[in-house]
């Protein structure tokens, strides 16, 4: 028999118990390849109006994908070599050379490697269209895609992974050219040590998680306070998981084991023991299993809720379907042509805004920080009560409001979360050429009534105080339209941005914003959730892996149960626990980490302090629960077909 | 008195179409409830497969095993279980601990299984672990044991619950004299205060001698059996040995 032909009879024999690694490859061959593909899809990039980070996102995206698929491989393979190490040792007692040996194991990797990469090609490329419509639903586009084979995609595809495949097989012939005989034979002997408890360890484990999560909630100045920041965060809880795991979960089962009543019931004696005594070997798995989740939750979390805000965010940036600074009368004529001229968007209401701009400061420089003044526009803007009642009327605003001579109304800076009360800690300057006002808050309005521009202060006074004013400072006129259906006014809007003079005007509109933001969060999200998918998909089949195993070498133990009388179904019910414990620890880490990390981020960035994230998080962690319960069932029920038929 | 085995026609061939080899022959046993009977015969000659037949562990190729009136072969094997939990003490002849428990956790399990009290649990692992000497042992694992030591724990564990079924396979077989014979009165003790029927696979003349019938087995079939009635120990053990010496086979090798 050649190396070639007992590397295929092998690998027939091992089939069955590999079958989810390669589907887990195979997954992980098909997201990137529908990655590349969509990169190079005209299709696609026709449909896409505006944004223009698709190419980066999904470049990224694959390049965090093949790092993760490389590591992913990497790992099981030496998982399954050392799996093997009796077969391996038993050839080399029948005489087979090493070199002989290490060259099947290299065959047979790469014949697996390339049919997996095949198949993963061939499903990438019928799925595309499918994921390309996704995507393009997403997007909001309604465009059709045709079904394309594309010869850069496959060929990126067959390069990138055929490295790592050439890679990750000399691995394993390395692997077994370093095993020395006696090694093998011991492979599975070596005794499993019982995992002492020490507390002062868990101490260290809850402190580092604190840390880790004090820090990713510290606000900060600079990109460099960021920076420390977040790294303090990252080493805090990587390395809090990890001692976590080595030692919490002892501490645990220690604790578990004391509450006699309990543990001295049923087989928890021995479900509990047998925990205690795998903890050591899991804990570096389940360790980079609870990060990943907490990752992949995270990137889903943030883009999904970015998708999910998106239309409030529109209609905050562009309270109006249009908006513009008045150029004179030929200027503003035209763009109302324009605009008029479209009769599927009628227009609702088209005003004029006078406001006007002040130079200004605050007390204690929190609501209206100090960087303000140091654009070249002048910060404030000012707007009458009249001119907001105008507003409020074109806009549906419900809000009515009425300062008095010496108060301002503020409308909420985008972007901040201040309160009314922390407007009322301050009084405001306003500081004319040859006179200053001061005033003092009495009111914050939610909605917004201008265009988003930086510095983003605006105010409403007192039509006297505004009179006042005039006088001494000169006016802009702002005009500004509401039309029906303002999400879909891609020609019109696109024409007026065309306008000469438009940028110099200030021009915006409620569909650019939409639209823009709309792309490039709903790509985000695509790619996030893809993502996470494999991660889910790879991590799963590791924990998989590992229960199995486990299966394997428990299955003399279970027989001893069955004979002294404990039944199939208190096994099926032990089982099921302990895979619980194995299963649900990083899931309710990595869930932890997640829900902690959004809630403190979505306090400190400024373009995620409007975001809603109670909706998307619920959903991508539900999500993400139910995937992780298909390989909890998937697992409990192969174990117990190990260990109980 | 109520018959506890009854085996007929118990026949038990191993391996499969090109390699068949017979373990038993034609077994007929009838055990009476409180009898303690002792089973002797070479290496080899299907003793321990008998006691796995009659725990269930093993089916017979043919024939019946009765057990206190229900044939095993009808019962499912969840009756199996709950009579394994309830009836039956097991002393394997290689021990069947689990290497995950402590020395108290493999004894205490069948009390665990029963769900009995955490109190009276302890006492009973108290009670036992005194009387077989390992009560120094109770936190070690089993690879930390020498062959008796854990040949006393598989004892321990077997009669814990006070099962009212005792079958040992070679329950003396790793043990000094002191620690047989301590084991031995103990089965005894089962034997006569509790009513425990027991079964007692040995090779030793001495253990037999403990027994009130004992049966010796030969290339799967009965040979011959020997009952205690009115005989003094001492005389007993002096019929055992010439059966053995007659049986050959190198039975008695141990003594
Ligand atoms: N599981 C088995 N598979 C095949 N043969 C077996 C098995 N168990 C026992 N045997 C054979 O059956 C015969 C009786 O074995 P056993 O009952 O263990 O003998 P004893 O306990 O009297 O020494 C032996 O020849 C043994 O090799
Ligand atoms: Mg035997």
């Amino acid at each position: 028999m050649t190396l070639f032909s007992t590397a295929v009879k092998n690998m027939k024999g091992n089939f069955r118990n590999y079958l989810i690694y390669f589907v887990s490859m195979m997954f992980s061959v098909v997201i990137y390849h529908t990655f590349v593909s969509l990169q190079y899809s005209t299709d696609v990039q026709a449909s896409i109006a505006l944004s223009k980070n698709v190419e980066v996102t999904f470049k990224t995206a694959s390049f965090v994908l093949i790092l993760f698929v490389f590591i992913f491989i990497w790992y099981s393979n030496s998982f399954f070599t050392r799996k093997r190490k009796k077969e391996v040792a038993l050839y080399s007692l029948l005489g087979v050379r090493k070199r002989s040996i290490g060259k099947m194991l290299f065959y047979e990797n790469l014949i697996i490697s390339t049919i997996v990469l095949a198949a993963g090609i061939l499903i990438g490329t019928l799925l595309s269209k499918m994921f390309g419509m996704l995507l393009l639903k997403l997007l909001g586009t309604t465009a059709e895609i045709g079904f394309h084979v594309s010869g850069s995609a496959i060929l990126n595809t067959t390069l990138v992974f055929a490295v790592i495949i050439l890679i990750t097989s000399i691995q394993g012939y390395r692997l077994i050219y370093r095993f020395k005989l006696i090694d093998l034979f011991q492979a599975d002997k070596q005794a499993e040590s019982v995992p002492k408890a020490s507390p002062l360890l868990a101490l260290l484990a809850a402190i580092l998680l604190a840390t880790g999560y004090v820090f990713i909630s510290l606000s900060f100045d600079s990109e460099s306070d960021l920076m420390r920041n977040y790294g303090v965060a990252f080493v805090g809880i990587t390395l809090g998981t990890y001692l976590l795991f080595r030692c919490l979960t002892v501490f645990l089962l220690r604790l578990a084991q004391k509450n006699k009543a309990r543990y001295y019931r049923g087989l928890n004696v021995v479900g509990t023991s047998q925990l205690l005594f795998r903890m050591r070997g899991n804990v570096g798995t389940l360790t980079i299993i609870a990060l990943l989740s907490a990752f992949t939750l995270l990137a889903t979390d943030i883009a999904f809720s970015q998708y999910y805000t998106n239309t409030k965010h529109a209609e905050q940036t562009s309270p109006f379907s249009y908006m513009h600074l008045s150029q004179g009368q030929a200027f503003d004529e035209q763009v109302n042509r324009i605009i008029a001229a479209d009769s599927k968007h009628a227009v609702t209401a088209a005003i004029d805004i006078p406001v006007i701009k002040s130079s200004g400061r605050t007390s204690s420089s929190v609501v209206f920080p100090e960087r303000y003044s140091e654009e070249e526009d002048k910060p404030v803007k000012i707007i009458s009560t009249t001119t907001y009642g105008v507003i409020a009327k074109a806009l549906h605003l419900e809000r009515a409001v009425n300062p008095a001579a010496g108060e301002a109304v503020a409308v909420k800076t985008m972007y901040t979360d201040y309160s009314l009360s922390d407007y009322k800690k301050e009084k405001l300057t306003l500081e004319l050429p040859t006179r200053s006002w001061e005033l003092s808050f009495s009111d914050l309005l939610e909605d917004r009534i201008l265009s988003w521009s930086f510095p983003d202060f605006v105010i409403v006074i007192c039509d006297d105080l505004y009179g006042d004013l005039k006088d001494l400072s000169s006016e802009v006129l702002y005009k500004a339209y509401k039309v029906e259906g303002e999400s879909s006014t891609a020609e019109t809007a696109t024409e007026l941005m065309l306008l000469d003079g438009a940028e110099k005007a200030g021009l915006t509109s409620y569909y650019h914003e939409y639209k823009t933001g709309l792309e490039d969060t709903g790509i985000g999200t695509f790619v996030a959730v893809f993502l996470g998918l494999v991660f889910l998909a790879a991590t799963g089949s590791i924990l998989y892996f590992k229960q199995l195993t486990e299966a394997h070498s428990d299955k003399e133990r279970y027989t001893i149960l069955r004979k002294i009388g404990v039944t199939r179904k208190e096994i099926r019910a032990s089982i099921l626990k302990q895979s619980l414990f194995i299963f649900g620890l990083p899931l309710l880490l990595g869930i932890t980490h997640s829900i902690v990390v959004v809630n403190a981020m979505s306090k400190l960035f400024s373009n995620l302090v409007d975001v809603n994230f109670t909706v998307p998080v619920l959903f991508s962690t539900a999500l993400y629960v139910m995937i992780y319960l298909f390989y909890y069932i998937l697992t409990v029920t192969s174990f117990n077909k190990i260990v109980n038929d | 008195m109520r018959t506890i085995v009854e085996a007929r026609q118990v026949k038990k061939l191993f391996g499969s179409k090109g390699s068949v080899s017979t373990a038993l022959q034609e077994i007929d046993l009838t055990v009476l409830e409180g009898e303690f009977v002792g089973i002797m015969g070479p290496s080899g000659s299907g003793k321990s497969t008998l006691l796995h037949l009659i725990a269930a562990i093993d089916e017979p190729t043919a024939g019946s095993i009765h057990i206190d009136g229900s044939n095993l072969h009808t019962m499912n094997e969840e009756q199996i279980s709950k009579f394994r939990r309830d009836k039956l003490g097991f002393l394997f002849q290689d021990y069947n601990l689990l290497d995950t428990l402590t020395v108290k956790e493999n004894i205490l399990l069948p009390l665990a299984l029963a769900k009995v009290p955490v109190a009276e649990l302890e006492l009973r692992v108290e009670e036992i672990t005194d009387k077989f000497g390992i009560k120094p042992l109770l936190a070690k694992y089993p690879y930390q044991l020498s062959g008796g030591q854990k040949q006393r724990t598989a004892a321990s564990r077997a009669i814990i619950a006070r099962p009212s079924l005792i079958l040992a396979d070679e329950p003396t077989g790793a043990l000094d004299s002191k620690s047989a014979t301590d084991l031995l009165e103990s089965l005894k003790e089962l034997n006569e205060q509790d009513q425990a029927t027991l079964l007692m696979v040995t090779h030793d003349a001495f253990a037999a001698s403990y027994c009130s019938r004992v049966l010796f087995i030969k290339d799967g079939t009965i040979f011959t059996e020997l009952v205690k009635g009115q005989t003094p120990r001492k005389a007993f053990f002096r019929k055992i040995l010439d059966v053995l010496s007659v049986l050959g086979g190198g039975a008695g090798d141990v003594i």
